[in-house]
């Protein structure tokens, strides 16, 4: 299989970890990316000009003819949202006025999560790929607000199941996760930062109770919100959550067999080592057994 | 042909402006003309009495009155000259008042012009008209009604008390519709079955009343007055003439249980059934699906009424009118998957806890959680949950959901005063004789009223919460509840597209079926002899319903009490000969009143005479019997033979909207300029493009198409139609170097008239920018049109 990549600016700033996690995942899964040449803002920058904005996502659709494929969640969902805007004829002839290669018919867009859960989906032997099962390890799946909006996409943007799904197919066990769609608070962290941190903390606090070793994020944003936060959350609380917050990809990439460093593990904030432990705990058990 | 011509004063009305005694002396000079004259009111008895002589004593053939509108006097003067030995077809009139002396008043010159064309013309189409019959046919006195909740039981009642047949066909194995799984109803708190089951007795009891459930239609026929209906009675598996209803004997060794859909899902029954303990007729029924074949209730059954070897029975039947209750569907409130309905056991739906306050529902009154089975604290009541609602189609209120939930939340206050019970609502609806004092009453009981559409339902610790911006206070709020109910809102009912595919029956953008008219019609649907009541036309409550039953029934008395039907003579005709059988024209024909064998066929019955399928006709196989091809080309020509004014227009005006506001605007004085003379169509998909080239050939600078409203078409979609073919006319117009500005379409309703004016206002003003016609083609270097300088 191959996609056109788009890897969007986190990738080269504050989500180097999500890329290298993403590359290394893709390229275990047999996925060939090829990265979209001279890409541009997916438009979330300019959103409150739908104009601008579909046009900066138009023009990179345009400079490939492989189907596009995003990790980051607001990409995403740019592009799909812009993909819709295209559709109307107005819209459509007022952007290609400004691209040089026209807008025309329609693109494929996925995430990266829809590219994994294929992949394994389509695998003739899934232990030939997951060659470590996460067996043992439950994860709280968190979905951000953008993954599955503007609705009609890859699952229900009020109650989703995608990640709880590929958390299983990985041999993890997901947590019933109640604020899973809770928005990550990444867009009014700033003007309000009180608002935000209460949220946060009822996020993080939701994850723990649900007995999860770990968060899998699928966005950037939402990464940045619960895992670069979680000292200054901790600090601000007065309690102590110490909770990993591990990208979709690099929670895939352990159960493909991949190391910590090839999955960007040691730039989290939040340090990943009790996963790891426990992994190579479970793995120690399973060996034991198999001895006996 | 030797026709009378009279040429009315109405006083000074017209003699105000024209000169009647010169009109006539111009009428004398027209063919065929062979008596003329002006009268002071001819519509008095002595103007009636004076048109009688004439029409002996000259042997007249047809009368030109040329005076008010048609559309107040033809009736008038087609009854005079009936009286008077002519066919009452045989007659013209000229609308010299409202569309001549009352808008032109400061021009009497050029309005005496007009009169003279509008004469003109008028004399010319009566030179060809024809004497036309209205058949008489004879007619079923049976009528269908397709579905029995409240609306078909009370029209079917009256129908059969009024001495028609009635053929009651209901889906389900008992009628009563909704209604019958109510508790009680607003605005009196009626038990509703209390009220439903006595009608429902009477509808089995009734003579003149066939009743078939779990029964399907699954063909229907023909045409007003005479259609033939067939389908099947579903087998029940159980001997209808010996079953005594008891029920408990075989239900209660049936092993099988499965989710009741009379509870809505909330309890359960057996594969052996009774829908529900009033059921009408009171006959169990096995449910095919469920059952295992066991045996165990046909021994249990005293009167050996299980039969597990019975078969569908065919029926079929002739009917004169039809009238289509088949109800609705509720939203699925699992679609707003934010109110977690479907994955959280105590989010139930506005249906459901109707059943839970019942006390023959399964709790036995008691209002309880599901998920514990105690009786629930704090209910919550979120309104308009898949109305009012563009994320999952439908911009409608349901309009019933703001009563249902004034009258269950009370209800639940009642039986438990401890209970907190609150409604959260976006707008509360209480518009109907005793609902505000219904709403006030609620608000009396103590239920809390929280304005703000809930964000989402979440489940904490094992409890609902449910999530909101109370938007009177002000904030974000979380309050927790026991119990959750969602008034899910009424949606087109599905199961009825069977129907509304038979009969050829319209849908609105919210997917009901659509009346005729959307106030002045209520109960009739576009295709004549079909009626609709109730909820199928759009969500109403229980008296509403009750009286659209009432509606139908008396409209389908009206059509079939007597026995036989005249049939309006002014319907479309086909040449056999030239029809090529393409059936465009049953595509065109908004009455589906064309069928296609071999050649063209038109029901005369169905037709209402529009004639959009005349000017659609490739091969004008097809032609009215009035409004002719022949008689529109004659008034053309006639219009455009002097062209007496420039910029000269030809207007077709269609009959129910843009005539009748031309006449409006003469009612009201409105004035305008002098330069159109206009033609009436039945509507403005009528009107051919051969009749827009004859006038722009005879010379007219412009031609003017003015039809209803978009939407407002009494055809339906004539309008449409007319559009499509002025913009394909105009097309054609630019390529052969004529500015396609010179064909105008407009809209007009019938209260427009001031549009109307102004729309020939600007048609004037644009027509003089661009010249006379055919000037477009002299820049070309084109030799011109024959007429075009005339």
């Amino acid at each position: 299989m191959k996609l056109a990549y788009y890897p969007g600016c986190v990738a080269r700033s504050t989500g180097r970890e999500y890329e290298i996690s993403t590359l290394a995942v893709c390229r275990a899964l047999g996925v060939e990316l090829e990265e979209i040449d001279d890409w541009n803002c997916c438009g979330a920058t300019h959103v409150s000009n739908e104009i601008v904005s579909t046009a900066l996502a138009a023009r990179n659709l345009v400079r490939t003819e492989l189907p596009v494929m995003a990790s980051c969640s607001i990409c995403y969902s740019r592009l799909r949202a812009a993909m819709i805007r295209l559709k109307d004829r107005k819209v459509r002839e007022r952007v290609n006025e400004a691209l040089e290669v026209k807008y025309e018919g329609e693109k494929d867009v996925e995430h990266v999560i829809e590219t994994i859960t294929k992949s394994l989906g389509e695998a003739e032997d899934l232990e030939d790929l997951v060659v470590r099962p996460l067996a043992g390890l439950k994860a709280a799946p968190y979905y951000g607000c953008l993954l599955t909006r503007p609705g009609g996409g890859i699952d229900s943007p009020e109650n989703p199941s995608i990640l709880e799904n590929l958390i299983r197919t990985l041999g993890a066990e997901p947590t019933d996760f109640r604020l899973k769609m809770k928005c990550c608070c990444g867009p009014i962290f700033m003007p309000e930062e009180e608002a935000a941190a209460e949220t946060l903390i009822r996020i993080l606090r939701n994850a723990k109770e649900s007995g999860a070793d770990f968060v899998v994020a699928l966005c950037p944003l939402c990464h940045l919100m619960l895992d670069a936060n979680q000292p200054l959350l901790e600090k601000k609380f007065g309690e102590k959550i110490d909770l990993p917050i591990l990208y979709v990809t690099q929670m895939a990439g352990l159960a493909l067999g991949l190391g910590a460093e090839e999955l960007g593990l040691e730039m989290n904030s939040v340090s990943t080592r009790s996963v790891l432990e426990k992994l190579e705990a479970a793995e120690g058990e399973g060996a034991e057994k198999e001895l006996c | 042909m030797r026709i009378g011509v009279y040429v009315c004063h109405c006083g000074l009305n017209i003699a105000g402006v024209l000169e009647p005694s010169s009109l006539t002396e111009f009428a004398k000079t027209l063919p065929d003309v062979e008596v003329a004259r002006d009268l002071q009111f001819t519509c008095s008895d002595t103007g009636q009495e004076t048109i009688k002589e004439d029409i002996v004593e000259h042997k007249l053939d047809s009368v030109v009155v040329a005076a008010c509108s048609p559309r107040l006097h033809e009736p008038t003067f087609r009854r005079v000259i009936s009286e008077a030995g002519l066919n009452p077809f045989m007659l013209e009139m000229a609308n010299i008042r409202e569309q001549c002396s009352w808008v032109h008043m400061d021009e009497p010159p050029q309005a005496q012009e007009k009169a003279k064309d509008l004469i003109r013309m008028a004399v010319a189409k009566a030179a060809l008209l024809n004497p036309l019959q209205g058949e008489t046919m004879p007619v079923s006195r049976g009528v269908l009604i397709v579905g029995g909740g409240v609306a078909g039981i009370q029209a079917a009642l009256d129908l059969a008390d009024s001495g028609l047949h009635v053929y009651l066909v209901e889906r389900k194995p008992t009628i009563g519709g909704y209604m019958a799984l109510l508790t009680d109803v607003f605005p009196t708190n009626d038990c509703s079955i209390c009220v439903l089951a006595p009608k429902m007795t009477d509808v089995y009891n009734h003579p003149l009343i066939t009743l078939m459930t779990y029964a399907e239609i699954l063909n229907i026929e023909g045409s007003v007055g005479r259609f033939t209906v067939s389908g099947v009675k579903k087998a029940r598996f159980v001997d209808e003439k010996l079953c005594k209803g008891c029920i408990n004997e075989c239900a209660g060794v049936c092993p099988v249980e499965v989710p009741d859909e009379y509870e809505f899902g909330l309890g359960k029954r057996k594969a052996i059934y009774m829908p529900i303990p009033q059921s009408v007729p009171l006959i169990a029924c096995v449910d095919p699906e469920a059952c295992i074949g066991c045996g165990l209730c046909s021994e249990a059954c005293p009167v050996d009424a299980v039969k597990y070897d019975q078969r569908q029975e065919e029926f079929r039947f002739d009917v004169g009118a039809i009238i289509v209750a088949t109800g609705w569907q509720s939203f699925d409130p699992a679609r707003k998957e934010e109110y977690g309905y479907g994955r959280f056991r105590d989010v139930i739906t506005g249906l459901q806890v109707e059943r839970l306050l019942n006390a023959a529902g399964p709790t036995g009154g008691e209002v309880v959680r599901p998920s514990t089975g105690e009786v629930a604290k704090s209910v919550a009541f979120l309104q308009c949950v898949g109305s009012r609602d563009e994320t999952v189609g439908n911009q409608y209120c349901s309009r019933v959901c703001c009563m249902y939930a004034l009258k269950n939340a009370p209800l639940i206050k009642e039986k438990y005063p401890d209970a907190e019970v609150s409604i959260h609502y976006i707008d509360l609806r209480a518009g109907g004789e005793g609902y505000e004092e219904f709403y006030m009453r609620a608000q009396r009981l103590g239920v809390n009223f929280i304005r703000g559409r809930v964000s989402e339902v979440e489940k904490v610790d094992g409890h609902l919460r449910v999530n909101y911006e109370d938007t009177l206070l002000g904030g974000f709020r979380s309050k927790p509840y026991d119990l959750v109910v969602l008034s899910a809102g009424l949606e087109a009912n599905k199961e009825a597209d069977v129907i509304g595919n038979l009969l050829g029956l319209s849908k609105r953008p919210d997917r009901f079926f659509e009346i005729a008219h959307p106030k002045m019609r209520p109960v009739e649907a576009h295709i004549d002899g079909v009626f609709i009541a109730g909820c199928a036309s759009g969500p109403k409550e229980i008296q509403v319903s009750i009286a659209q039953g009432e509606a139908a029934a008396a409209k389908s008395m009206r059509l079939l009490l007597r026995g036989e039907l005249t049939l309006d003579p002014v319907v479309a005709m086909v040449d056999t000969e030239k029809c090529i059988g393409c059936k465009l024209c049953v595509e065109t024909c908004p009455s589906k009143a064309i069928s296609v064998d071999k050649t063209a066929l038109v029901d005369e019955a169905a037709c209402k005479g529009c004639g959009t399928c005349a000017a659609a006709c490739p091969v004008d196989a097809i032609d009215m019997r009035l409004f002719s091809d022949e008689q529109i080309l004659a008034q053309v020509r006639a219009a455009t033979a002097v062209k007496g004014q420039y910029p000269f227009i030809v207007g077709f005006l269609c009959n129910w909207c843009s005539y009748a506001g031309a006449d409006l605007a003469g009612t009201s004085r409105i004035q305008y300029p002098t330069n159109m003379r206009a033609i009436r169509v039945m509507c403005a998909g009528r009107v051919d493009p051969a009749f827009v080239i004859e006038a722009l050939k005879g010379g007219a600078d412009g031609v003017l198409i003015s039809g209803c409203r978009l939407g407002e078409c009494h055809y339906s979609k004539g309008n449409y139609q007319a559009y499509q073919r002025v913009q394909v006319l105009r097309g054609v117009l630019e390529k052969v170097g004529i500015n396609p500005g010179r064909v105008k379409i407009v809209w007009c309703a019938a209260s427009e008239g001031e549009i109307l004016a102004k729309e020939v206002r600007t048609f004037v003003r644009e027509l003089k920018e661009m010249g006379p016609v055919g000037t477009e083609l002299r820049v070309l270097g084109v030799p011109e049109p024959p007429g075009g300088d005339r």
